[in-house]
Parts: structure tokens; sequence; C-alpha cells
């Protein structure tokens, strides 16, 4: 009692408290009161409730709402008091209280319908509130449904249209239901099939028909889209879409209402117009996704839609995920079938098998789908076709197969195929007289043809039951389920109208009558499933799996065969006591409501039903014939194996016959994939019958042999060719170009096409038109071999014409041409054959006996411009490539190797992703130039014989390696195997391989100066012959860097060890015809100063040095061999253009003087050399230098050691310095010369020489000098006394000089002997003027 | 009634995660999700994508990234946008193993792949709640510069839609069509139910 008055004080307060919050928060507590006392005592505050209804606040109003649902779910019985409240919020003002209210109506509807039926269930009553209760949820129904069309809030309409989906969904019977017990099994979802037949308030034909006419409603609805807001046409489209993917039977029409929807709303342009089309497109899109027939068999038409709105590729990507797990579904349940032990009775097979499936299934959920649904097709119509017979194993089918419906609920309710239910509401609205006959109308308009005509046929099950009425039945159905222009063939591979049942039974129904017909007709029937049963084996792999080959093994395995039903006795004494001729009537009479097409496919069937007649005697022979229909394929796929079924079923002119009717739209439709599509529709007639009239004609499924499915490809591709070359419009092209694409992908690798291709191909190639076309080729082959990664005969395809093509249009055009190289940087992938092939381009050295290369220079160029090509393009097969290339550069044909070089080291080198794998390379090649020899020294082994092979292994050795990342590895690799092979070759490097090995470096080595040091660090082991190489190299080289190159300089500022003759050659060359740059001068005279003391590095920038830095180093100089002096003498004395020489002639001369031995450690010897070598230079030296030298070294103190010894050279080069000498030598003499024992001696020597023109200096002498001297040379005495004895001289003489010449003793002729000197003096005189 | 966003791209990295800071910043009731099978971030080459679990925490990848390759990581801006999106939120989120996050008002895509799984997803569920959500795509490319640029576009087309509110099913059409013709960029929506 307390609880009641507080609920109510709370309720006042509710009401009529000023404060929102207040009357909110007072809310919450009466329904937490409400909910927390006892239904029946809280139902008495109801109508206190009820009364907030009118409250000025939205948000009471709101909570209100959600309390009504909560409580109405809670206390079902007395929710009817609270109902009015729903249903007057429905019509608030307010769309929030509106919205709120559908959806809690929503939630209470579905929860009272699932209440009721569950009673219904347990009980077998439903209490009489429930009946009150469910007559507000109908009042409820329809003012929603006016809300959807009158009312204009959005979201209201929104929700209402939700509300409806709800609806329809609810009371659709809902064949999917149990297959989706993963997806949906968190909830137990009510359906319609629930409701037991019999309920007292719940009619389900009414609701069905109910259900119906909403849908109807919805798509007047959209017919009117354009007056609608956007938002409500999507909703409305996503409502119908989920309508018509939860419940099959409803697709075929929603989805052509859909369809057909795009064609007129583009006019409008009230709402958002592309997200209206991007809804449908995601309708489409979710349709694709289902995996049950009715969509499979539109799949075309959406895929039309889809790509006219742009989402070709979105689609394709959704049927290939769907059809993926289709085939994996199909293969596992064929695994089974092969697996399992023959003897297995039927049921045990049957429901082993389903359990295995259901198993599957579960484990991997989508690929449930299909499965089940082909499994439920079959179950249910078993019981409708051959419903008057015994069926117990169908029946136990069922069972198993509704597991999630109450156990109560009678089979062939739950199984209702969609005409039956229609008949079904069509009767019930027949049974309610006047009132129902509105809806019958209604319902008859929106009918779709299809299920009129369905319906139609089905009622002829229910034709009077006079004999043979059950045959007649099920003749007509199976014939009217032959929409299909495909099932002819199984006509034919029967001889009579009832193996043509048979032969139908066992495609779609369980209880298999095909062993029945064994007893009978055996060939026939046993080619009946066969054909059947391979049908799907190729198709699904046709090309791993050869039919011939395989079926036999299947056959005993297949459940059609083996199943000894138990009715089947029935059927066959019932079907063969059948008049023929009747049964054939029937079939063409029941379909006269169709459209003509299938008129004639029923024309044919007759046409075939009398040929088979004809044929019944010899039923091994089926022939095909077909000259009526231009639709129809003719099916030859009997397997030839079998003794049953001869040979002669492969008829040749069939087969041409069939390549005459073959329409353009067919061999699109011949992609594996899209037959495996269809694959379902061929082997389930339920399905046909679903949708038979809707289609004009569904395609035609006839099995070929291997031999003739290529034979067709090929005649489908050459007329595709030749008919398309009088076309010339960009759409032909691309349609023709996507048409051969899929075939090739077809063909299994079959020669004579590919040529044929190419053939055609190159003809245009010109035009781009066949490099098009190889692409798209290129392009299908491989997305199938991507797609498919069980298949790899797409790959193998692939690589063939790929590498084909490559061929041919290497042989077709010339080497200039770009194609090719076109070709392989846009293939999707290139396969190692075709790397081969364009290893073989560059590198295969084709050469004639004569050894002289027959290879088009061109042709190398090409191949490495496209292996550049690739590098740059292509980071996967960059690797591949660059070894290509570098292979080349270490070819042995100069050629191929320095195009190869260029290419590497201009372009390659470049790119910074592989510079340092070309890099390791080439150091790699050049250290095996170098090392191989150092080894072979180091043995001493020589065999010139073996020369050649081991190089080349080294070669291909470090070529493979180069790729490696790891240099150090594959150093050490190298070298271990070089280490192996040694002993036994000889390893010294020939020139010509020394300079094919380490070109490549040297050109890497213009690029990246710093590469230099590895050559002098390396350059003092190497083999001579390497040397010589580097030599040659060097020179190209340094050009190309230019002295002031930093790198270089760096190298040269710190040579490696063993580097100094390449130093010095550097160095040559740098300045042999360019002036040394400063940097170069510093850093060689830094050098010299720090490390390396070896002048002769200094002698080639000795031009450029000025005379103080000459002369400090000059003795080092003198020092050198004689021939390097000389060479850098040369250099001192050739002076740069802008300084002049670093020294005179006349100033080498004295430096060389100059040079004390002691002093500058240098022997005299050496000395000497230079001054004779000096001497020999007689344009430079010559007698004016030597005499300007001369002098100014006679005035030097102490004398040049050599001073005396130069003099007397000087006067032997040139005699007439004789009086410029006597000068010298009087000099002497005043600077007492005696005085310098080791110059005397010389002086002396040069005196003796010189005479007579020195005996005027020999006067000079003191008079002991002048005795020793004459004592030394007593030859002279008597010419140098005749000398002195002229009159004129001997006057000038001392007496002591006279004494020492004798002249002095003899006192009478002491006058004439003094006078005596001087006319030769005189004459002398003379004689040196005129010699001067 | 605050209306809750989701902002969805692909990897939950970067048109996702700007459009979430943006929205953040606002004070909006933003989330964000990414549809992808994983969650990839560009390699050193575009064959070697980084491949992480959605879940995997943003600063385990910036971690991870750092230690590989700071310098590229750095040029091609990864580790600013992981470090940006670790201070959103911890990791990467995927749309589809997030429906217990309960339901949002208005969920934006930034793909039309992307806009395709997300209305997948949400018509497999058992939409119980009757609830409208609004699923709007606006087509970004994947890279930083548009993605700044589409958060911003993002942003300013939710401002609207929150302006509209409760009666945004009967605004979305013009407020898409203005847009649409004031910035010339691809846009559509779809509706879907809770």
């Amino acid at each position: 009692m307390a609880s009641r008055d507080q609920a109510l004080s709370l309720l006042a307060a509710a009401n009529n408290h000023g404060d929102l919050a207040v009357k909110l928060s007072s809310l919450r507590q009466v329904k937490d009161i409400l909910l927390s006392v006892d239904a029946s005592f809280a139902s008495e505050l109801f109508p206190y409730l009820a009364g907030l209804q009118s409250s000025p606040q939205s948000l009471v109003r709101k909570s209100l709402v959600e309390i009504v649902e909560e409580i109405g779910l809670k206390a079902m019985e007395h929710a009817a008091i609270l109902m009015p409240v729903l249903l007057t919020l429905v019509r608030d003002a307010d769309q929030v209280v509106a919205s709120q209210s559908i959806i809690s109506g929503t939630k209470l509807f579905s929860s009272v319908l699932e209440e009721m039926t569950m009673q219904m269930h347990r009980l077998g009553r439903v209490e009489r509130w429930f009946e009150d209760l469910w007559m507000w949820m109908v009042k409820f129904k329809d003012i929603v449904l006016t809300i959807m069309l009158e009312v204009d809030t959005v979201r209201t309409r929104m929700m209402a249209l939700k509300f409806l989906e709800t609806f329809v969904l609810l009371f659709s019977p809902d064949n999917n239901d149990y297959r989706k017990p993963v997806t949906e099994g968190r909830r137990h979802v009510f359906n319609v099939s629930w409701i037991v037949g019999g309920h007292p308030i719940l009619d389900p034909v009414v609701y069905i028909a109910d259900a119906r006419r909403i849908i109807g409603v919805l798509f007047d609805l959209l017919k009117s889209s354009p007056s609608l807001p956007g938002c409500l046409t999507i909703t409305l489209v996503n409502c119908l879409a989920a309508i018509a993917r939860k419940r099959p039977q409803y697709f075929n029409t929603i989805s052509s209402l859909l369809l057909d929807f795009k064609l007129n709303f583009q006019t409008t342009k009230d709402f958002h117009a592309p997200s209206v089309q991007y809804s449908l497109r995601t309708a489409f899109l979710g349709f694709l996704r289902c995996a049950y027939s009715p969509v499979i068999e539109s799949r075309e038409r959406l895929l039309r839609a889809l790509r006219a709105m742009n989402a070709g590729d979105a689609a394709e990507q959704v049927i290939r995920q769907v059809d993926k797990h289709l085939r994996g579904a199909e293969r596992v349940s064929h695994d089974f079938h092969v697996t399992k032990d023959d003897e297995l009775a039927t049921k045990m097979l049957f429901t082993g098998d389903f359990m295995k499936r259901r198993r599957l299934s579960q484990s991997e959920d989508d690929l449930f789908y299909n499965n089940h649904e082909m499994l439920s097709k079959k179950t249910r119509y078993g019981p409708n076709t051959i419903s008057s017979l015994p069926v117990q194993t169908t029946d136990l089918m069922n069972g198993s197969l509704s597991m999630k419906e109450p156990p109560s609920v009678p089979v062939l309710d739950t199984e209702l195929t969609p005409a039956e239910q229609m008949i079904a509401i069509i009767g019930a609205l027949l049974a309610e007289g006047e009132r129902g006959a509105e809806s019958l109308e209604l319902l008859i308009t929106k009918m779709h043809p299809d299920m009129l005509a369905d319906i139609v046929i089905t009622n002829m099950k229910h034709l009077p039951k006079v004999s043979p009425p059950l045959i007649r039945v099920g003749s007509s159905q199976a014939i009217s389920q032959v929409g299909s222009p495909s099932l002819p063939s199984h006509i034919s591979a029967s001889p009579g109208t009832e193996n043509f049942l048979q032969s139908q039974v066992p495609t779609g129904q369980l209880p298999n009558p095909s062993v029945c017909a064994i007893s009978t007709m055996p060939s026939a029937t046993v080619v009946s499933n066969i054909t059947l049963e391979s049908r799907r084996d190729p198709r699904r792999d046709p090309r791993r799996h050869d039919p011939r080959l395989s079926l036999p093994a299947e056959i005993p395995s297949t459940p059609n065969m083996e199943q000894p039903n138990a009715m089947k006795s029935d059927w066959e004494s019932s079907s063969l006591s059948k008049p023929l001729p009747s049964s054939v009537a029937i079939s063409s009479k029941t379909p006269s409501g169709l459209p003509n097409a299938d008129i004639n496919t029923d024309e044919d069937m007759l046409e075939y039903a009398s040929i088979s007649e004809t044929n019944k005697k010899i039923p091994e022979v089926a022939v095909f014939d077909d000259a009526k229909d231009s639709l129809l394929n003719i099916e030859v796929n009997i397997p030839s194996d079998l003794p049953l079924s001869p040979r002669q079923l492969d008829d040749n002119n069939s087969i041409a016959v069939k390549v005459e009717v073959m329409e353009q739209n067919e061999i699109e439709m011949a992609d594996s994939e899209e037959l495996e599509e269809y694959l379902p529709t061929v082997t389930s007639p339920s399905v046909i019958e679903d949708t038979v009239l809707e289609l004009p004609s569904v395609p035609s499924y006839v099995e070929l042999t291997s031999k003739q499915e290529s034979n067709l490809l090929k005649l489908s591709v050459m007329r595709i060719i030749e008919s398309y070359k009088n076309l010339n419009g960009k759409d032909c092209e691309g349609m023709r170009i996507s048409l051969i694409a899929r075939l090739v992908a077809q063909i299994e690798a079959d020669d004579d096409i590919i040529v044929l291709l190419q053939r055609h191909i190159l003809e245009d190639y010109q035009l781009q038109k066949g490099h098009e076309l190889v692409l798209h080729i290129l392009y299908h082959l491989h997305s199938l071999a991507v797609a498919n990664s069980v298949m790899n005969s797409a790959e193998i395809i692939y690589e063939k014409f790929l590498l084909s093509m490559a061929k041919s249009l290497l042989d077709h055009f010339p080497a200039s041409d770009k194609s090719f190289s076109r070709l392989l940087g846009e293939a999707p992938f290139l396969p190692s054959s075709l790397l081969k092939l364009l290893d073989d381009l560059c590198y295969l050295d084709v050469s004639d006996d004569r050894g002289t290369s027959l290879r088009d220079a061109n042709r190398v160029a090409q191949g490495l411009g496209t292996a550049w090509s690739l590098i740059v393009g292509r980071p996967h097969y960059r690797e591949s490539c660059l070894d290509i290339a570098l292979k080349c550069a270490v070819h042995s044909q100069e050629e191929i190797r320095s195009k190869s070089i260029r290419l590497v080291a201009n372009k390659l080198y470049q790119l910074s992703y592989i510079s340092d794998a070309i890099e390791q390379f080439a150091q790699n090649m050049l250290l095996s130039a170098i090392d191989q020899n150092v080894l072979a020294v180091g043995k001493n082994i020589l065999q010139p014989g073996g020369n050649e092979q081991p190089e080349v292994e080294i070669c291909t050795d470090k070529t493979s390696l180069s790729g490696s990342e790891v240099s150090e590895t594959a150093t050490s690799e190298t070298e271990s195997t070089r280490d192996t092979q040694a002993p036994g070759q000889s390893s010294s490097v020939s020139l010509l391989d020394a300079q094919r090995l380490i070109s490549l470096f040297f050109a890497l080595c213009a690029k990246k100066p710093n590469l230099l040091y590895v050559v002098f660090d390396t350059y003092g082991r190497a083999p001579k012959t390497v040397k010589q190489t580097v030599h040659r190299h060097i020179p190209i080289l340094l050009r190309a860097l230019g002295s002031s190159c930093s790198e270089l300089l760096q190298v040269i500022s710190d040579p490696p060890q063993g580097s100094e003759n390449l130093l010095t050659l550097v160095l040559q060359i740098l300045t042999d015809e360019a002036v040394p740059s400063p940097d170069l001068i510093a850093t060689v005279k830094h050098l010299y100063e720090t490390k390396l003391k070896d002048v002769s590095i200094l002698i080639p920038m000795l031009p450029s040095l000025s005379k103080n830095e000459v002369l400090p180093i000059f003795p080092r100089l003198l020092d050198l061999h004689p021939e390097k002096f000389q060479k850098a003498l040369a250099h001192i004395l050739q002076g740069s253009a802008h300084s002049g020489p670093a020294l005179t002639p006349a100033e080498v001369l004295i430096a060389i003087h100059d040079i004390v031995p002691e002093k500058d450690s240098v022997p005299l010897k050496k000395a000497m050399d230079a001054c004779s070598a000096c001497f020999e230079q007689r344009t430079v030296f010559t007698q004016q230098v030597l005499a300007k030298a001369l002098n100014q070294m006679v005035d030097q103190t102490p004398l040049p050691l050599l001073f005396m010894r130069t003099v007397i050279q000087a006067i032997d080069a040139f005699p007439t310095l004789v009086d410029f000498v006597m000068e010298l030598l009087s000099k002497l003499v005043i600077r007492q010369i005696w005085k310098m024992p080791k110059l005397y001696v010389g002086f002396l020597k040069c005196v003796a020489q010189t005479q007579p023109h020195s005996f005027h200096v020999l006067l000079q002498l003191p008079p002991p000098q002048l005795e020793s001297f004459l004592s030394k040379y007593p030859h002279l005495r008597g010419p140098l006394t005749d000398f002195a004895s002229q009159s004129s001289i001997r006057a000038s003489l001392p007496r002591s000089t006279l004494s020492v010449l004798e002249l002095a003793t003899e006192s009478n002729s002491q006058q004439p002997h003094h006078s005596s000197p001087l006319p030769p003096d005189t004459s002398s005189s003379i004689r040196g003027a005129t010699m001067t | 009634m605050r209306l809750r966003y989701a902002m969805v791209c692909s990897s939950n990295q970067n048109r996702s995660m700007e459009a979430h800071l943006l929205l953040k910043k606002q004070g909006f009731d933003v989330s964000s999700y990414g549809t992808g099978s994983h969650v990839k971030l560009p390699g050193p080459s575009i064959r070697e994508p980084n491949v992480y679990d959605f879940g995997t925490p943003y600063k385990q990848m910036f971690d991870d990234l750092r230690r590989k390759d700071p310098d590229l990581y750095k040029r091609n801006g990864i580790l600013p946008m992981l470090k940006r999106n670790m201070s959103i939120k911890t990791a990467p989120q995927r749309w589809q193993d997030n429906a217990l996050d309960g339901s949002f008002d208005v969920v934006f895509t930034f793909e039309e792949k992307v806009f395709d799984m997300v209305l997948e997803d949400l018509n497999g569920r058992d939409q119980l709640l009757m609830k409208t959500v609004l699923v709007i795509n606006l087509e970004v490319k994947d890279n930083h510069e548009e993605a700044a640029i589409g958060g911003q576009l993002a942003l300013d087309l939710c401002l609207e839609i929150d302006a509209a509110a409760d009666f945004w099913e009967s605004a979305i059409d013009d407020i898409l069509s203005g847009f649409e013709h004031r910035h010339r960029r691809k846009i559509f929506y779809g509706t879907s139910f809770y």
C-alpha cells in the first residue's frame, strides 16, 4: 500500500511539478516501483500512468513511452491497458516521442507475437488477454502504416519503415532461418513459419498476405520517391534490400524493382541523388553477397547495373569472395562423396552427408549458404513433386534440417515453395469471401508474372487424381522446370520420356528413382548420372581434372546411384504405366501462358522427346541434332571410358554446329567463373522454378570434352579476331580485347592458339592495339593465377604466352623497337624464364665456327635498355636485371662490355638503391683480377694451358654473388672457391681478362673518385698484366677527373703502400698536358715533406716550382737514377708558361756544382754524371751558358769541387772557349790554385791540355809550381821554353821563372831567351782574338 | 541531444585520427576506427608495409619504427603521426570488432571501400535498437596533407549536422548538396539502424 501511495505521489509530481528534471526523476522512480511490485497490483496504477500522455513536455512523453515498453514486456497480461497510450503517442507531434513510440511498439509487437506463438505451442491455446493485446498490436501496425504514408517528419517515417521491414520479415516464411544459426543464433527470431496451423487468432495466411501487401505499399512508395526526402528513399531502399536478402522469395520482385528504379530517379533534384544511387549500389552489392540461387541467377543483371554505377570492381570482388566460398563448400561435399563407403545405405549416407556438411558449414559460416540452399531445395521439393509417395527418407531429412524450429511444426508447412505459399494465401483470401476479394485482386496485380505462372503450374498438382495423376503432375512439373535450354541435353542422354523424368529428378531431387531406371534401361541412366557428375567436375577445375579419367571412379560414390529407395518401385511402375504421348501433350500445354522463348523451348523438347523415342531401341547412341534453336548447345560429354556409353557420342558434326551457333555473349559467359555461378541453376531445378519466366532464356550449359572445349575456344578466338578486323570503334576494341583475354585464360596452354594470337598481335602491334591486347591477356591470366592459388595452369599459360610473345617481338621487330622493353615493363609479372630470355639477349655470346661474333650489338643494347628500364621501373626484378647488366659489364666481348659499362656507370650507378651492389660487384671483379694472381704467384704455379677456364668460373661465381647484399660473405665465399680452384689452375690473368674485369671499376671511379683508393690500395699486389691495364685506364680516368679533384688529392696525399709507381704515373699524367693545380702541388709537396720521401714524385711538379723551392731539393734530385734526373732536369728547365723555368741552365750547372758530397750525402759521382748529362744537352747548355756558369763559379769561395773538371769538359765540348778558359785559368793562378790540391790537379791537366794557349798562364805560375809542372809534363818543357824564349815574352818574365826554364843560366843568351816568349804571345793573342 | 560521432578509415591512423583530433578539440563526442583487416603503415617500399594488428598500441608501433629506421619514418611523417595518435588514444580500433562501443549517430568514412564495409557491417547486425545512424562518406586520399584537409572538412560538416541535431534526417540532403557545391568534393551518405 505504501508503495501505491508513493507511486501515486510520484506520478502527481511527474504530472504537475514545475521542474522538468523532477518530473523525469519522479517518472523513473515510478517505473522502478511498478517493475518491482506484483503485476496485477501495478496494473491498478496504469490508468494514472496513462494520464501522463498529455504532458506538455516531450521528454516526459518520451519517458512514458519507454516505461510503457518496459512494463509491457514484463507484465504483458496487463499491458493492454497501456496500449492506447502507445497508439496515441505514435501520432505525437514531436518526432522524438513518435519515433520512440514506434521503437517501443516494434519491440512489443515482436515480443507479443513470439510469446503468443510459444504459448500456443506450449498450451495448445492462447489466453484471452493475448488476443486483446494482439488486436492492439494489429492496430499499432495499421497506424504505423498510415504514419509512414502520411506524416511528414522524416525520422518518424524512417522508424515506421523499419517497423514495416520487421513486420514483413516476421510474416514471411523464413526458408533461410535455419541456415544462419551462427549469425543469428544468439537471438531467437520469430518467424511466421513457427505458427502452427489452426491458431485461433493468428492466421498465418492472412498475415503473410498482409506482409505482401506491405511490400506492395513500399513499392508504391518507392515509385513516388522523387517526392520523398533522400534520407527516406535511402532507408526505403535499405529496407527492401534487407527483405530481399533475408527472404529469397521476394528477391526477384524486389531486385527487379530496384534495378528499374535506377532508371527513373535521375531526373529529380530534390534530394541528394548520389547518395540514393549509392544506396542502390550498396543494396546490389549486398545481394551479390547472398549466395542463394535467385541471386546467383540474376548476378549478370546485378553486375551490369553495378558496372553502370562504376562499381564493377567492387562487385566482382564480392563475387569472387562468394564463389570462393561456394567452391570451397562444393569441394568439401565432393570429397566427401568420393571417400564415402559405397556400401552405405541411402539413409545413412545422406544423413551422414548432411551432418558433415552441417559441421563444416558451422565452422566456415559463409560456406554454409549455398550448400544448404541446395540441400534444402532438394528436401523441400522432394515432397512436393512426389508428395503422395511414402517418403520416409525425406521426412527424416526434414526433421534434421529444421532443427532450429519447434519440433511440433509440421514439415510440409516449413517446406512450402513460394508458389505454394501464394496458393495458400490465395486460398485463404478466397475463404474470406468479399473481404478477401479486394486483397486478392491487389495481390494478383502486384504479383510477378513468373510467380503467377508458378502458381498455375503448382496448382496442376491438384488436378483430379485419376490415373495416372501423379505422373502427369510430376512430368508437367518437371517440364515446367525446364526453362533452361540446357536440359534437352539431359533428355538426349536418356532414350524416352520416362528417362527424361528420371534424368531430371536426380539433379535436384533427393529420392532418387534412377536406380529403378537402371533396372529397365541401365545404360541411359548411367549416362545421365554421369553427365551430371561430370558437369560439375571439369568446371570446378577443368585443367586438373579430366572427366574421362575421373568419372568411373566417382560413379559408385554418387549418391544418386546408390539409393535403393523404398519408393522407387512405385515410382517406376507408375511412370512406366503412363502412356508416353499424354505426357508430351501435357508438357506442351502447361506453359501456355509463358513468353515465346519458353514455348520454343518446350517445342524443342517435344522434338527431343520424339527423337529420343526413335532412339529408344539403341540407347547407347544419343544423337544430338540441333537445327532449330540457335541458343541451344549440344552437350557431348559422355565419358568414353564407360562400357555402356560408346565413343560415337563424341560426334564431330555436333561440334561444328555448336561453333556456328555460339553467340558472342555466350562466349563471354564461358568464363569459368561465370560458369560456376550458374552451376547451381543446372543442378537444382527448384531454382528454375522460381525464376523460369523472368529470364527469357537461361544460358545453356553444355558439357564439352576438354578437346572440344579447346577447339571451340580456338575457333572463337579466330572468329573474334577476324570479325573485329573490320571494326574500328573503340567500344568494340575494348570488348574484343577482354573477350580474347578471357578465352586465352581458358585454353590449356595450347600452342596453336598462342601462335595464332601472336600472328594477330604482331599484325597491329604498331598501332598499339596489339600491345594493349597482350597486356590485357596477361593481366587477366595473372589475376586468375593470383586469385586462385590452387590452379596454377593460369600461371603456366601466362608464362608460356608472355615468353613466346616476347620472343616473337624480338624476332619480328628491329632492335630499335621499344615494344619488347615495353612489354616487359608493363607485364604484371615476369617469370624467371623471361628473365632468362633477357639474360640471353644481353649476355649469350653467339659465335660462328670461326669464333667471330654473330651477335647484333644493337640487340645487346636493346636487351640492356630493357634491363635498365626494368631496374628503374620494376623494383621486384631489379636484382635479376642488375645481375644481367653487371654480367655484361664483364663480358669477354669488348663491344657488349663497353655498352654495358656505359649503362651501368652512367645510368644505373646513379640510382642510389643499387649503387652499392654495383660498386660491390665492380670491386669484387677488380679484386678477382688482382688477387687471383697473387695467389698463383705464391704457389708458383704456371700452367698457361688452362688459362680460360678458371676465369670463366670465377666470373660467373662473382656474378651470382654480386646480387647478394652481404658483401663480406660474398667475398669470403669467392675466396674459398678460389682456394679450391687454385691448385689445379694457372692463375695469371691475361691482359684481356684484366681489361675485362677492371674496366667497370674504372668507369665507376669516374663517377665516384673515392673508389680510386681501392685501385691504389691493391695496385701494389696486382700482377703485371693488371698493372698494365691499370696504366692504360688511369690516363682516361684522370682526364675525366681533372687535377683538382679533391678525392684524387686525398688519395695522393696519403697513398697506400706499394702504389708509389702508380702515384708517379698519376702525377705525371696530371702534369703532362695541363699545368698542375696549386692544390695538387701543395698536396704533393706536403706528401714529400711528410710521408713519402721519394723526391721523384716531385719531378712532375718541378716546372711549377720556384727557384727557391727547387734548390733545396736539388741534391735529392741529383741523387736519383740518372734517367729520372734527366727527366727532372728537363722539367726544371722547361718551367711553366707563367713563371718561366725554375732554374736557368746556368743556374742548374751552378747548383750541380754547389753540391758538397759530404754535406748533401750525394756521391760525387752522381754530380759528375749530372754534369755529363748537362753537357750532353748541347742545345740547352750552350757555350754561352757554360761560360756564364763558369764565370760565376770561378769567383766562388771555395771553388766547387768539380769546377776544373767542368772547365776541362767545357773546353772539350767547345774548343772555341779556349780564350775564355785561359782567362779563367789566369784568374785561378791569381787565386793561387796550387793551394787547392784537388783542383790544382785539374788545373794542371787543363793547362796541359790547352797548350800552347796555356803557356801564357803557365808562365804566370810561381817558379816552384812551374818547376813541378814541368817535371810532371816534361814533354812541355821544350815548347814552353821555346815560347818563353821569345824576346817579347822573355822580357816580361821574372828571372826566377826563366831560371826554371833554364834560360837564366846562359847569361849571354839570357836576354834573347827572355824576350823569346813575346812573339808567341802576340801571335797567340792575335789567334785568340780571331778565335773569340 | 548530443550526437555521437565516429570517424572511420582503413587503418585508423591517418585520416580518421586527424578528424578525431579536430573533433575532439572542438568538444565533440567522437571515436575513431579502421575497417581493414590489419593496420598497415608504409614501409621502406610499397611491397614491404609495416603490418600490425588492430589493438597494437600506437606507442609500440612508434618504438618499433623508430628502431627500424628513424630517418625514413621521420621523413615520411609516420613517426610524427604516431606520436599525434598516441596523444589521442591508446591503439587503433577495428570498426567491425567494436560493435559493443554502442551506437553512433553519425559515422564518417573517408573512402568508398570503408563506407561499404561499415554499411555491410551495420546491415549484418541485428538492428534491435532501431536507432538511425547516418553514414557519410567523404573521399579523402590517404596522405598527410589530404588528411588535414579532409579532417577540417569533416569538422565543418559535423558542425552543420550538429546544428541540425534532431532534424538531421530532413536537413542532410541540403547540407550535403551545399557542401558538394562549395567544395566540389565527392560526398554521399547512407543510413542504417542500430
